[in-house]
């Protein structure tokens, strides 16, 4: 059951994974292809940690909490570092997809 | 007990040469007086234990130091060391007080005092070693401080050049005298004097003698100024007076006729010595005499009357003989009295009257008939005029070259070549006397000459009393002492037997005596016919410059190392990368050739997780290359390859070594980025295609030489030491990681090593970066301008709560490490990013405001650390870094672990953080223009 559990959590954030990374190398410009990487550090390191709380929490003695300090940090720094990607870019001013929403805005 | 003074006698000038730099700050008396005391206190201490040398005694103190290479701290006193010690602080003593009155005020008299100190002890310890190559060692610092006294006033070229023409001569013969000593220590098998000096028989009897012999020579030649190596010692007298007068009436130069008498049972009594050293001996006699009749400067004369007596010490060693040796010893003393004294009369008459040339010296007798007659006194002495010391010794030499057989149907040579140098003696010594101080009136001094001060004129006093008392009571002054000296010159010990020798002033009508007699008729004779010679010495012989022929010789030779360096140093470091790795991949191939490449295990089996991650590796490295003129792009594929690595080894169970990958990792890209702020972004091409074909071929074998040797290393079996770590950690060290246990305790001393040269570079980095002036872009390749928000709010804001947490993390790292992943260098680098995160969001400014930390101290607070905790366990009685640790139990906490490794690791952790932060905030400050610096604040 634990097992079943634990995987499903992994597979969940490999899924991310996958799908962040498949992003940043299709996506046809930088604004859209920032989002590939953001869904890969949380969503997918999020589905990973989780899985990984479970696993030794239950193969442990006592409840394994040390990775919540990773997402803690993760979730400080990820959405810091991908406002100051924007940021750049926004400053270089990149080419942009006629498609790509609010673009008027910037 | 009484030999454990030694080493204090040494060691209070020594390390007590630092407190007359300090004492000048009370004042030029205080400086000189605290010379005084400390030289005045060694030579106490020396004398507490005169008597039980003088009863037959000889001191040894010993303590092991490298035993395993034969260099001990051993220390030895006897007849010989008394006699020099003595001369060395006694008359170091006097010159101290001369010194005082001599120097004017514009000198730094601190300093003087120091390096004369300083000289003092390297000549304490020539004198008063056992041990030979310690000697050396204490011979090579007389080179160098000498070379320090030689150039004091360091304004003056000419004593500048003196000075390095005194170093380069001495040190060059020092450098025979190691291979030398080397050979003899091999020789006999013990670099102890004791050993060696009984061993006569045995060096004397070696295929190897005769090198031993010369290598040997040339060290005592060069330092005694013998020739043909004498002509840096009138150079030399670009120095102040008192060193003069130190230097080369009991020290310096009698360092070389010292080594004669040190090693004369050793080594003399062969055919090759007596040529060798009585003939050189016998050159430099007769040169020497010869050319200080002919000096017009006071000084000049001086120096060359040295080079003749040195000369005449030398001859009388070289003749081989017990007797030739007494009186060798003998004129050691005579010479460093009356020299001194000398010196320091004619330091006097330059000081009071502005010039030495005794061209323009004349009839001073009516301006200091106090000095003049000391003078007359001292040169009395020099000249061999019967009841003065200097006539003993001569005497006794007059008679010594009488009684020698050697030279068979040419032994007339030595007595006839020893008058002709005595009359040259008594020449000189008059024209030194009548030039000075008679001779009609001065011409045009640059001052009115006048008596010096009361002082200055004391150590004349006391040098010149002793002049007179030895010459007229040889038997109550100087009797035990020169018994005592040269029974353990010719014996090697204090105890064994002399042959007969007289002191006596008056031996009756004999061949020296007419020898005597005929110097001084013949010198007196000389000088009347003074001006006719010195017309002729001008028309025979042009002026001719060693010195000048010296330094052309010594540009060429710099010349031919500068063009052999150029040969594989041409500044290119392409080039030296090239000959680095080419040579590497030469050794590889000759150590692998012929042998068989796979050994007899199979290859592992190859997972897909690692090849897939050894071809990520490789990718990014190739591809690193590839872009390499994109300079941001090669940056980012260099971090997939230190990421890539880290990952290695995290699968390879190593997580300390991951967890430091990646921090360094971190801190090398910011480091990265700092410096490629200031270069292009895009590399120009600059290599042509054949040198890239080159650099690929060369790189191809280099990768395939290690390829094939980690292939080679993996088929062999082997026991590697990691299973002795992993048995010893816990129990050894008290850690159960053995990475971390490792590191701080059983290769301790290698981290110290290392952490200690991460302050250096961090501090020579720091040099180099400072009043460093960049011109700085102001727009990125395309001309776009930076972005005009300089630290972005988000960014700054959310930086610093992250300060804490980080923190926290590097001390929970610190603590655990020696257990766990972690230790003091993981959790120095997170705490250097942390804080360097500060410095990236919110600015130089506002960080340094808020933080005043000294990176530099607590670098050096971190090594120090480090070391202290090393030396805490000298205290216990272990071996240097031995860690110690121990269980504890505290109420509410449990139990928990102390060791004093960690400790250790703390100073790592604060030298890690020190260095690498002094590195990045001095690098980010360029980057910063000086007005917005201004601005923030």
């Amino acid at each position: 059951m634990i097992e079943i559990l634990v995987s499903f959590f992994l597979l969940v954030g490999a899924a991310f994974a996958l799908i962040g990374s498949w992003g940043l190398v299709h996506l046809p410009d930088f604004y859209l292809r920032l989002h590939g990487p953001t869904k890969a550090t949380t969503l997918g390191v999020g589905g990973m940690i989780i899985g990984s709380v479970i696993y030794f929490s239950s193969h442990g003695e006592t409840l394994s909490l040390h990775e919540l300090l990773v997402t803690l940090f993760l979730f400080i720094t990820a959405p810091v570092s991908a406002h100051m990607l924007a940021k750049a870019a926004l400053h270089l001013q990149l080419r942009s997809e006629e498609r790509t929403r609010n673009r008027n805005d910037v | 007990m009484n030999a454990a003074l030694l080493p204090i006698i040494i060691l209070l000038p020594l390390l007590g040469a630092l407190l007359p730099v300090l004492a000048i700050r009370l004042g030029r008396t205080a400086s000189a007086w605290s010379a005084a005391a400390l030289s005045g206190i060694a030579l106490g201490l020396l004398l507490t234990l005169v008597p039980q040398v003088f009863a037959g005694e000889t001191l040894l103190y010993r303590l092991d130091w490298l035993p395993a290479y034969g260099l001990n701290l051993a220390l030895r006193l006897d007849g010989l060391g008394v006699l020099f010690a003595l001369l060395i602080l006694g008359i170091g003593l006097l010159v101290i007080l001369y010194a005082r009155y001599y120097l004017s005020e514009h000198d730094p008299m601190g300093r003087f005092y120091g390096f004369l100190l300083l000289f003092m002890a390297a000549m304490l310890g020539v004198v008063l070693s056992e041990n030979l190559l310690l000697m050396l060692i204490f011979w090579e610092l007389t080179s160098l401080s000498s070379f320090l006294l030689i150039g004091y006033w360091k304004h003056r070229a000419d004593a500048r050049q003196g000075a390095r023409l005194a170093l380069t001569i001495t040190g060059g013969g020092g450098l025979a005298l190691l291979a030398g000593i080397l050979l003899l220590g091999h020789i006999s098998g013990s670099y102890e004097l004791s050993v060696v000096l009984a061993s006569t028989e045995t060096i004397q009897a070696h295929p190897l003698y005769p090198a031993t012999l010369v290598l040997i020579l040339l060290g005592a030649f060069t330092k005694s100024a013998q020739f043909p190596f004498h002509f840096w010692l009138p150079h030399a007298m670009a120095a102040p007076t008192p060193v003069s007068a130190y230097l080369h009436s009991a020290t310096m130069v009698k360092a070389g006729v010292f080594l004669l008498a040190r090693l004369f049972p050793a080594l003399a009594g062969s055919e090759l010595w007596f040529y060798l050293v009585a003939g050189t001996g016998m050159v430099t006699l007769l040169l020497g005499a010869y050319h200080a009749l002919f000096k017009h400067d006071l000084k000049g004369l001086l120096a060359y009357s040295t080079i003749s007596h040195l000369g005449l010490i030398t001859l009388l060693f070289g003749l081989g003989t017990p007797l030739g040796a007494v009186a060798g010893v003998f004129h050691i003393i005579n010479h460093a009295i009356f020299k001194a004294s000398l010196f320091m009369a004619a330091g006097i008459i330059d000081h009071e009257s502005g010039t030495r040339d005794m061209r323009k010296l004349n009839g001073l007798w009516r301006y200091m008939p106090h000095t003049a007659t000391l003078a007359m006194v001292a040169a009395a002495s020099m000249a061999g005029v019967p009841l003065f010391n200097g006539f003993l010794s001569k005497e006794m030499f007059f008679a010594e070259t009488l009684h020698h057989s050697w030279l068979g149907a040419w032994h007339w040579l030595l007595p006839v070549g020893a008058t002709l140098a005595g009359v040259f003696a008594v020449a000189y010594s008059i024209r030194f006397i009548h030039d000075v101080f008679f001779n009609g009136d001065p011409i045009d001094l640059p001052r009115t000459p006048h008596e010096p001060p009361r002082y200055m004129k004391v150590p004349v006093e006391i040098l010149v009393a002793l002049c007179l008392l030895v010459g007229i009571f040889p038997a109550w002054t100087v009797a035990p002492l020169l018994a005592s000296a040269a029974a353990s010159t010719v014996n090697g010990t204090v105890g064994g037997a002399l042959p007969h020798y007289s002191l006596a002033v008056w031996h009756g009508f004999n061949l020296p005596l007419l020898m005597s007699v005929i110097a001084i008729a013949g010198g007196a004779l000389i000088y009347v016919l003074r001006h006719q010679l010195f017309a002729l010495h001008a028309r025979l012989f042009r002026p001719f410059d060693a010195k000048a022929l010296f330094e052309r010789q010594l540009e060429q030779i710099i010349g031919y190392a500068r063009r052999l360096t150029a040969l594989l140093e041409n500044g290119s470091l392409q080039r030296y990368l090239m000959l680095l790795v080419a040579s590497a991949v030469v050794l590889v191939a000759s150590g692998l050739w012929g042998s068989p490449l796979s050994g007899p295990l199979p290859a592992g089996e190859v997972d897909a997780v690692t090849l897939a991650g050894a071809l990520a590796l490789a990718l990014s490295a190739i591809t690193t290359t590839l872009w390499h003129r994109r300079r941001l792009v090669a940056l980012i594929q260099l971090s997939v390859v230190g990421l890539v690595v880290s990952i290695a080894f995290v699968r390879f169970a190593a997580p300390d070594l991951a967890l430091t990958q990646l921090s360094v990792e971190m801190v090398t890209i910011i480091l990265l980025m700092l410096v490629l702020y200031f270069l292009p972004q895009q590399s120009p091409a600059e290599s042509s295609p054949l040198r890239i074909g080159r650099d690929l071929l060369l790189a191809v074998a280099a990768g395939g030489s290690v390829a094939l040797l980690a292939w080679g290393v993996l088929t062999r079996p082997y026991q590697t030491i990691g299973d002795y770590f992993m048995a010893n950690s816990l129990s050894g060290g008290g850690g159960s990681n053995v990475v971390n246990v490792i590191l701080v305790d059983f290769r301790g001393f290698d981290t110290l090593g290392e952490v200690t040269v991460l302050g250096i570079a961090a501090i020579g980095i720091v040099m180099m970066l400072s009043g460093l002036q960049l011109k700085m872009p102001t727009a990125d390749a395309a001309g776009r301008p930076w972005a005009r928000e300089r630290y972005p709010m988000i960014l700054a804001v959310i930086s610093r709560p992250l300060l804490p947490l980080a923190l926290v993390v590097a001390i929970y790292l610190m603590l655990r490490g020696h257990n766990m992943p972690g230790g003091g260098f993981i959790a120095g680098l997170v705490t250097a990013i942390a804080l360097i995160l500060q410095y990236v969001a919110s600015g130089i400014a506002w960080t340094q405001q808020r933080m005043h930390l000294d990176y530099i101290k607590l670098t050096a607070a971190g090594v120090l650390l480090a070391a202290l905790t090393g030396l805490g366990s000298w205290a216990f009685g272990y071996p240097y870094l031995t860690s110690s640790f121990g269980h504890f139990t505290l109420p509410l906490l449990g139990e928990f672990e102390l060791a004093t490794a960690m400790l250790f690791d703390l100073g790592v952790f604060l030298a890690v953080i020190g260095s690498t932060l002094l590195v990045l905030a001095n690098l980010g400050k360029l980057s910063v223009l000086k007005h917005t610096l201004k601005e923030e604040r």
